[in-house]
């Protein structure tokens, strides 16, 4: 009964999803030609970019496509443009190394160009040779998000510092991005175990929409400003650091508008806790549609909420209350308002893909124990990665700054995610944690790697300044 | 009363080496881990970043709560070294069943562990003898080296392949545990510091990090350094041609760049940095008599240094001021960069029998150049550079790096490398009499693909056993007879 309900809901909401994926596939294109125009070059970075970005855009739809219609030649040719977009990713890995003369390890950009990479080489090599097929309905999104944030960041090449001319850098950044991208294919394996281990998705969802409430509640009480603003700490760009009035008391800027909008998705984000809430009470499962559709709007606004912070946070001058002129702010003044935001879209997305469920899928997924079992391969080939990377950034270290460990909090983060794995081997070895709850472990600990790569470089000071 | 302790004491123990501390243990440390990277950590912030950073008593609480420095608290220590402790126990605690496993392998399955064993497989052979040497054939070509276990009253074929996977994660937990006590050793008796060297300049003195010097018992010396820059201007590479003296000799000479250290009495020098010192190194002056026909003559002077122009005069260069202000009719040295030089010179005749001071650049409110005997231009200004060495010294790092390399064997061990075993035993039905020989195999991990490796050997066995039962069957009727 509910799975006969569930199954007449999706096609609206596929529906929905194709047209917003074509629509951006539409506006990049429409993007690259203008850029094609613009340089006159074919074959630069920016248009090999580009090119990555529409196939690897291309399959990720294609993937979607599938799970939400479960059409099987989608897959096909999801997996051919996987294989474009690769073509495209190496051709850009090669102009990059080949302008800049060292490997693309240098900066944060050229990292997420060889992560990307990987990630899209692993994905090919899960579908081929384990036969996960679907695998790229989570690890595209991952590299279409790794392409767009390269997109944002600073493309110039720069030359090697004297600190990075060393064959252990080139050592411990591959073997960062190999972790990280079998962390990536981990978690995905994780995401479509719970797929098909039936998971009662309503707990999901209440679980995802009283987080990203909580996000969008504490941030809402805590910086609504008068007539809509946003209150943002300002910045100080030369000095690096936040701007204060005395002792322990930051200036504030206020970002007109942005208020009002956080607040409208705040409301929407709390409409799904509140139609199961409803569900629940009047044992009414049509409540429980109305809950996932209430999802998808509300992932919508919070894409809209995200990037409308993003592009009014980043940069640009702004008034304040306390003080006359108008100040600067910055996305690093801002850390626990952007991880927050990213996360919220995160599980949104998380709980979005638990939807697609269907026979179909199921039939296509190798079973719940294989893709267990996949999963904890997955993860006994990223930690002993994870351990040499370590090893070699501590190496390194130690040729260069005459010490091994500094607990700046790179290493600290990357000796964090080598726990979580740590914990995660030892409750399956010894407790025989098996399916569900490795999958939850597996998951955290693709989040831990995630903040360690995006999150430390971005939100917290330390000595991995190119990095 | 005894007893009571001892039962504590064993109590505590199984509680230690249990995997419930071991994980609350490790989540406190990811916890605290995560904490000392999200507040500002004491050493690495300046005290007055910190304290715009916190109200005062919000800091009063961080410090005192040692959350200011979390990863030299000495709870952190703590709990680092209960990590370590129980490591050992949980090791301790399980490693006599392992090493049983290990150093007695079961070689003889009984009834029980038979019945129970997967996977396993009964195939129908003619005879014991015929059956057993299939097996061993088989084995054999996959590899193994298959070996006959005869007891009182039964018999049967053995095979395995690395064992030692079996104690590999004890070699994990060693590795970790000597990369702890590399660290601890460094941090008792390791120290960094750093020494900052003219070019030309020795010395012994290292700065410690709490702001206070050690003397090293040799000194070392520099006698170049250098900056190579890219076209756009950003530095290249640095690099430093050092001496170490000892005893008033040069024992080692090295040129050290970034990433390349020198090693001496397992002191190590890191070049880290590469700067102005703010001196003078030679500064090129055309010098022209002010009165009269003398020539013009070009001299370099070094900071404090005096050149004699002619029998009577001489020129002194008495201050430099990388960036200089004027304030009062006195110079003052703005900041150490070299934005706004200005150059003080004293020109002394002894005939006049005092002292001219000539600036550059000409400064009218303090001195007039028209007045000195000579007229001065300035040609070139050749500053002096520091070379900044980072120091160490690490005795445990030894102990670090083969723990890490320890640490890679074991996980590969662990992961990697599995521990295969196969018996092969003859059972008689005592119903039909008929033999057949029972097959079986463990793995001690990846036993999907185990399952695979096993269906083949049997497989391999099935096909060694059929071309073979008509000829055994004569054989052995030729023995039977023969006895």
């Amino acid at each position: 009964m509910a799975r006969a309900k569930a199954e007449q809901q999706q096609p609206t909401t596929g529906m929905t999803l194709i047209v917003m994926v074509g629509l951006a596939i539409a506006f990049l294109l429409f993007m690259a030609f203008l850029n094609v125009v613009k340089s006159g070059n074919l074959l630069n970075e920016t248009n090999l970019l580009f090119a990555t970005l529409i196939f690897y855009a291309g399959a990720g739809a294609l993937y979607l496509g599938f799970g939400v219609t479960g059409t099987e030649s989608y897959l096909k040719f999801a997996s051919l443009a996987t294989w474009l977009g690769l073509i495209a990713n190496t051709a850009a890995v090669a102009h990059r190394w080949y302008e800049a003369g060292h490997p693309p390890f240098a900066s944060v950009y050229e990292m997420l160009l060889s992560f990307v990479w990987t990630l899209a080489v692993l994905t090919l090599v899960a579908e081929k040779k384990y036969g996960v097929k679907v695998i790229g309905t989570v690890t595209m999104p991952v590299a279409i998000v790794g392409v767009v944030l390269m997109q944002l960041l600073r493309t110039d090449v720069h030359p090697l510092v004297p600190a990075l001319q060393s064959t252990w850098l080139h050592v411990h950044v591959t073997l960062a991005m190999l972790a990280y991208a079998a962390c990536a294919l981990s978690f995905a394996l994780a995401m479509m175990f719970l797929i098909q281990d039936n998971l009662q998705t309503e707990t999901f969802l209440a679980v995802t929409s009283a987080s990203t409430l909580a996000i969008y509640a504490s941030v809402v009480l805590t910086r609504f400003e008068k007539w809509g603003g946003l209150s943002l700490v300002a910045w100080n760009p030369e000095q690096k650091s936040e701007v204060f009035l005395s002792r322990g008391v930051r200036l504030f800027v206020t970002i007109p508008d942005l208020g009002w909008l956080l607040t409208l998705t705040l409301l929407v984000v709390a409409s799904p806790l509140v139609f199961y809430g409803l569900a629940r009470w009047k044992n009414n499962d049509s409540f429980l549609a109305l809950a996932n559709r209430a999802v998808f709007l509300s992932i919508l606004l919070q894409v809209m909420a995200l990037v409308m912070f993003l592009v009014r946070a980043r940069d640009g001058r702004y008034p304040s209350l306390d003080a006359d002129g108008l100040f600067p702010t910055s996305l690093a003044a801002s850390p626990f308002i952007l991880s927050g935001l990213v996360g919220g879209v995160f599980i949104s997305l998380l709980y979005l893909l638990l939807l697609w469920r269907r026979s179909d899928l199921e039939r296509l997924l190798p079973s719940a124990d294989n893709l267990d079992r996949i999963t904890y391969k997955t993860i006994s080939l990223a930690f002993p990665l994870l351990t040499l990377m370590i090893a070699a950034g501590a190496y390194w270290a130690n040729q260069t700054w005459g010490s091994y460990w500094s607990w700046d909090p790179k290493e600290t983060w990357a000796a964090i995610t080598w726990l979580v794995y740590a914990l995660y081997l030892h409750m399956r070895v010894t407790r025989g944690w098996r399916g569900r709850r490795a999958a939850y472990f597996a998951i955290v600990g693709f989040a831990v790697v995630m903040f360690t790569f995006f999150g430390v470089t971005y939100l917290l000071p330390g000595l991995h300044a190119y990095a | 009363m005894a007893v009571g302790l001892r039962s504590l004491g064993h109590k505590t123990w199984r509680n230690i080496a249990s995997i419930q501390t071991g994980v609350i243990l490790l989540i406190l440390v990811v916890i605290l881990s995560a904490v000392g990277t999200v507040v500002l950590q004491r050493p690495a912030t300046e005290p007055d970043e910190m304290q715009s950073a916190y109200s005062p008593q919000v800091l009063r609480i961080l410090d005192a709560v040692g959350l200011t420095d979390v990863f030299h608290a000495w709870w952190f220590l703590g709990l680092l070294l209960l990590v370590s402790l129980c490591v050992v126990a949980a090791s301790v605690d399980r490693f006599p069943n392992s090493w049983r496993y290990f150093s007695r392998p079961y070689k003889y399955p009984d009834e029980s562990f038979r019945r129970a064993l997967h996977p396993q497989k009964s195939v129908a052979i003619a005879d014991e003898e015929s059956g057993l040497v299939a097996a061993e054939r088989a084995l054999h070509s996959l590899g193994f080296k298959p070996e006959r276990v005869v007891r009182k009253d039964h018999f049967g074929i053995f095979a395995e392949r690395h064992r030692i996977s079996e104690l590999a994660v004890y070699i994990v937990h060693a590795s970790l545990l000597l990369i702890f006590f590399g660290t601890i050793v460094d941090g008792l008796w390791g120290w960094r510091g750093y020494l900052s060297l003219n070019e030309g300049q020795t010395s012994n003195l290292v700065q410690i990090r709490d702001k206070s010097t050690s003397t090293l018992p040799f000194s070392i010396r520099c006698d170049a350094a250098g900056q190579q820059n890219y076209q756009d201007g950003t530095p290249k590479k640095w690099w430093s041609k050092l001496v170490v003296v000892a005893d008033g000799r040069d024992v080692q000479k090295k040129e050290i760049v970034v990433n390349d250290p020198l090693l001496y009495n397992g002191v190590r020098f890191y070049q880290s940095s590469y700067g102005l010192n703010g001196k003078v190194e030679k500064l090129t002056l055309v010098a022209t008599p002010s009165k009269g026909s003398g020539e013009k003559r070009e001299i370099g002077l070094a900071e404090n240094a005096t050149v004699a122009l002619d029998a009577d005069t001489t020129v002194r260069l008495a201050e430099f001021f990388p960036d200089y202000a004027v304030r009062d009719g006195q110079v003052y040295k703005k900041s150490n960069y070299m934005e706004n030089p200005a150059v003080h010179l004293v020109v002394t005749s002894k005939s006049a029998g005092k002292g001219f001071d000539v600036w550059f650049p000409p400064m009218e409110e303090i001195a007039d150049n028209s007045k000195a005997p000579y007229h001065f231009e300035a040609t070139d200004l050749k500053m002096g550079h520091f070379t900044g060495l980072q120091v160490s010294h690490e005795p445990g790092q030894w102990g670090v790096w083969s723990g890490v390399v320890l640490m890679g064997v074991g996980l590969t061990f662990v992961f990697y490398v599995v521990h295969v075993r196969f018996w092969a035993v003859p059972v008689c039905d005592p119903k039909t009499g008929k033999y057949s020989l029972w097959i079986g195999g463990s793995a001690n991990r990846n036993r999907d693909a185990f399952e695979q490796r096993f269906n083949d050997l049997v497989a391999s066995m099935e096909a060694e056993l059929k071309p073979i039962p008509r000829i055994s069957r004569s054989e052995q009727v030729a023995t039977v007879a023969g006895n």
